[in-house]
C-alpha cells in the first residue's frame, strides 16, 4: 500500500499512519510503502508469493531503502515500544529487504519485547507493520521541537549534526543547538562537537565515520535552512497541533520530514 | 520455510507426534539469524520462542558458568512454548548462528485448533514428569 493511503493505524501501525497522513497533507515525507502486520508475518515465514508482491510494491521507490517498524498496537497500549523495534537503513536488495522484514518481525517477538508486553498487560500476539521508504542520504539531519521541551517557551528548538540523524537520536554527538522564534528569527546558535557521522555504505548498512576536524565545531545549518525548518514547524503544527517532536533531514539541498509525533516531555 | 522434520522428531516434547502433525508444527517456524557474540536468550528473562539450530554454534551458560556447546540440530527453549515463563539458561551465539524458531503466540493456536496434537503433548509432558520423579 502506498504510504499516502496507509491511514489506518490498526492495519499499518501508528508510524505508517502518521507518515501517510503527513504525505496527504503535503508535508515533505520521502516516498514509501506501508506493509501490514500480516504481510510482515508472511515474509518472515518466507511466503514466496507475498515476498514477490512486496518486491513489486517497493520497486517503484528505487533505492536504497530505509525499513522502519510500525507497531500496530503501540497507541492502544498507551505504552511506548520505542527501542523494542527496529529501523534498518540502506537496504539495497530483495534479499536484504526480506532479511530486514524478518529481523523486524523477530524484534517484536523477542524475549525482551514479550516480557515488556506482559509487564504492561498486553497478552495478545504482537503485530508489527513496516514502513519502507526511499533512504535519504543527508548532508545534515537532526530533531526539532516546535515548542521548547525544557522551558516550555514558545520557540523552536533544533538540534543538528552531519550525516544521518541517528548520530543525534542515539546521542552519539553533541549536536548544534539552535533556537528560533515563531517569526523565524534565530535566537541562539551554539555549535556542538560533532566528531562522528553515520553514513550509508554502497554495499548496504551504515558506517560511523570520523568528521573532518574543521567541521567538528562548525555550525551545520545556514540561515536559509533554519528558515525552512521554521516553516516546516509551522506546517506540522497547522496539521497536527502544537508541541511536536520532529525528525528531519536535508539531502541534496532538500528538507525532508522523517517523523512527527507529540512531544512526550514538557517544560514547567 | 519451516524447521526440518527429522530434527523435530528428536525433540522429546514432540516424540508422540506423527509426520503429518510434525509438518504442521514445522510450518509455523521462522528463520532467525544471530551475529557472533549476540545473546540469543537470557537467563531470567521472559521467554518468547523455542529454537532449533540450523547452522553455527551456541554456548549455554547457567549462572554465568558454561554448560555445553550447541550445534546444528540441537534445540533449546521448548518450555517457552507452553508457559512463556522465565528462561533457565543463557544462550550466546559463539559463531554466526542461524536458527528456526517458533513463538508461544504461533504455537498456542496450533495446539488450540488441533486437540490431537494437544493431547499428545500432554501425554508426553506427563511422561517426562514421571521419568523425572523416578530419578
Amino acid at each position: 500500500m502506498p504510504l499516502i493511503e496507509a491511514l489506518d493505524p490498526a492495519l499499518y501501525g501508528s508510524k505508517a499512519a502518521g507518515l501517510g497522513q503527513a504525505l496527504k497533507d503535503g508535508l515533505p515525507v520521502p516516498p514509501g510503502v506501508a506493509l501490514t502486520g500480516s504481510v510482515v508475518d508472511a515474509v518472515a515465514s518466507r511466503d514466496e508469493q507475498v515476498m514477490r508482491q512486496v518486491m513489486e510494491s517497493v520497486r517503484p521507490l528505487g533505492g536504497p531503502l530505509a525499513v522502519r517498524s510500525s507497531a500496530v498496537d503501540e497507541d492502544s497500549a498507551e505504552a511506548s515500544f520505542a527501542g523494542q523495534h527496529l529501523t534498518l537503513l540502506n537496504v539495497r536488495s530483495a534479499d536484504e529487504l526480506a532479511s530486514a522484514l524478518s529481523e523486524i518481525w523477530w524484534s517484536a517477538n523477542s524475549d525482551s519485547a514479550i516480557t515488556y508486553r506482559q509487564r504492561v498487560g498486553l497478552f495478545t500476539r504482537p503485530s508489527i507493520g513496516v514502513v519502507v521508504q526511499l533512504l535519504v542520504t543527508p548532508e545534515t539531519a537532526g530533531v526539532m521541537f516546535t515548542q521548547n521541551p525544557v522551558t516550555g517557551a514558545d520557540e523552536r528548538v533544533i538540534e543538528a549534526s552531519w550525516g544521518l540523524g541517528e548520530a543525534v537520536v542515539a546521542g552519539r554527538v553533541i549536536p548544534d543547538h539552535y533556537r528560533v522564534d515563531r517569526a523565524g528569527n534565530v535566537l541562539e546558535r551554539t555549535a556542538g562537537r560533532k566528531s562522528i557521522a553515520f553514513r550509508s555504505l554502497p554495499e548496504g548498512g551504515t558506517v560511523e565515520e570520523e568528521v573532518a576536524p574543521e567541521l567538528v565545531d562548525r555550525l551545520c545549518l545556514e540561515e536559509g535552512q533554519l528558515a525552512e525548518l521554521s516553516r516546516l514547524a509551522d506546517r506540522c503544527e497547522e496539521v497536527y497541533g502544537r508541541a511536536r517532536d520532529i525528525e528531519w533531514a536535508i539531502a541534496d539541498g532538500r528538507l525532508y520530514l522523517l517523523q512527527c509525533r507529540a512531544v512526550t516531555t514538557s517544560g514547567p | 520455510m519451516g524447521a526440518p522434520i527429522d530434527v523435530l522428531k528428536r525433540i522429546p516434547l514432540f516424540a508422540e507426534l506423527d509426520d503429518n502433525e510434525l509438518e504442521r508444527v514445522a510450518s509455523v517456524f521462522k528463520e532467525r539469524h544471530f551475529s557472533e557474540g549476540e545473546t540469543v536468550i537470557q537467563q531470567g528473562s521472559g521467554a518468547a520462542a523455542f529454537f532449533v539450530i540450523d547452522s553455527g554454534e551456541a554456548t549455554v551458560l547457567v549462572d554465568g558458568k558454561e554448560q555445553r556447546v550447541l550445534q546444528p540440530g540441537d534445540h533449546f527453549g521448548e518450555m517457552a512454548l507452553i508457559d512463556a515463563g522465565a528462561r533457565t539458561a543463557t544462550v550466546l551465539a559463539s559463531s554466526e548462528l542461524s536458527c528456526s524458531g517458533v513463538t508461544f503466540w504461533d504455537f498456542r493456536p496450533l495446539v488450540e485448533e488441533n486437540g490431537v496434537i494437544g493431547w499428545k503433548l500432554l501425554q508426553t509432558l506427563i511422561e517426562i514428569y514421571r521419568s523425572e520423579r523416578r530419578q
